[in-house]
């Protein structure tokens, strides 16, 4: 099975999403906040060795969260209004959406991932997407 | 091959009478080839790792997970949190097989034949604006005070109005969780809630589950997935180490 895929999701429709393989942000979420850690065990032949500096993702309720709320609701309403309902803006609205999700997962990541990730941003953004 | 080397990485621990696929490659640059340090019952997943200065490209975090991923999918395994590096091979014996592995082997009984899963949920934004929005009267009065107006001139509004909905998505994200967790409650899995990770999250957790009850946790989660298909978009991620579910001891607790 291959990972890839559409990133868009085909338009949504429902069902249970089952990626093959976990996004490196899901990978974070895990491997740096669980499982057993080697200094409660060993002592005397660790090897401190440096980490780059990654912070498992956290969301942290800011100014430039609400005006991106504040953004999304304007949006929606220039685009909704008198279209809702029409199967054709099914997709128009899933791609809005994939965008301002994508940007925001990138922010919740916050600088430091962002930097670290960077050419592996597609990883972060089908991530966003799914 | 006689380059200087910094130190053994330790993936994780498994039952001793397990064999490491040939093609496994570990993290480091070039990826290090993957062994296994036995003691008794127990082994621990290892590779060497050549002179590095630090750890955690997304590489190397990749190589940690796919690897007792991959492991996790044949035997029960204890799996490290990312980062664990000892001086050589027999200080993976002397210093953390053999003074715990009553401990290890216990802990790896208990997980056989269970694996963890991830299911995440994030809302629909449009939908879950709507709901949220039409359903309050201070927040629709909002809505229409921005309409169409430049940001720098509704800038308090718009605060006001994303911080209720800020407010409004982590209540809704708090409900949904809960009911996630009571449809789960019939099939008595171990769960462990994790942190959003992002805003618009409407549910993220860990459940174990043996391998036995596996459709039948798929089956309820197409279900909730069919039935959010509005709402939200679920996905369910694993199987995959159990993380979640050890716990290292506290030393002096």
């Amino acid at each position: 099975m291959t990972a890839v895929q559409p990133a868009g999701g085909g338009g949504g429709g429902g069902g249970l999403d089952r990626p093959s393989s976990s996004g490196l942000a899901d990978v974070i979420d895990t491997i740096l906040d669980k499982g057993l850690v080697i200094d409660a065990y060993v002592r005397v032949s660790l090897v401190g060795i440096e980490l780059l500096t990654i912070d498992a993702r956290i969301v942290v309720a800011s100014v430039d969260t609400y005006l991106r709320f504040a953004e999304a609701v304007n949006r929606l309403d220039i685009s909704g209004t008198e279209q809702k309902g029409l199967p054709d803006l099914v997709e128009g609205v899933a791609s809005g959406g994939s965008k301002a999700k994508t940007k925001g997962a990138l922010e919740a990541a916050g600088d430091k991932l962002k930097d670290l990730l960077g050419d592996e941003e597609d990883t972060t953004q089908s991530r966003g997407r799914s | 091959m006689a380059e200087e080397e910094t130190g053994v990485y330790i993936y994780g621990i498994l039952p001793a009478d397990v064999e490491t696929d040939p093609r496994a490659r570990g993290i480091g640059d070039p990826p290090g080839k993957v062994a296994v340090v036995k003691h008794n019952e127990i082994a621990a997943l290892v590779s060497h790792l050549g002179a590095v200065d630090a750890l955690g490209t997304p590489d190397d975090l990749t190589a940690h997970a796919e690897l007792l991923d991959a492991a996790a999918s044949e035997v029960p395994v204890l799996p490290l949190r990312f980062g664990a590096v000892v001086t050589d091979e027999d200080a993976v014996v002397d210093e953390l097989l053999a003074p715990h592995h009553d401990e290890f082997a216990a802990a790896l009984a208990e997980l056989e034949g269970k694996a963890q899963y991830v299911l995440k949920a994030r809302y629909i934004e449009e939908n879950v604006l709507r709901e949220l929005i039409d359903g309050d009267a201070e927040m629709s009065q909002l809505r229409d005070a921005i309409r169409g107006k430049p940001e720098d001139a509704t800038r308090n509004e718009r605060i006001a109005l994303g911080e209720r909905i800020g407010q409004a998505i982590a209540a809704l994200r708090e409900q949904d969780t809960q009911y996630v967790v009571e449809a789960l409650e019939p099939l008595n899995l171990p769960i462990n809630l994790r942190e959003p990770t992002h805003d618009e999250d409407a549910v993220h957790l860990a459940f174990l589950v043996d391998v036995a009850k596996r459709d039948d946790v798929e089956a309820a989660l197409e279900r909730l997935a069919q039935e959010w298909q509005d709402r939200a978009r679920v996905s369910l991620l694993g199987p995959m180490a159990a993380y979640d579910f050890v716990v290292t001891q506290k030393p002096g607790t």
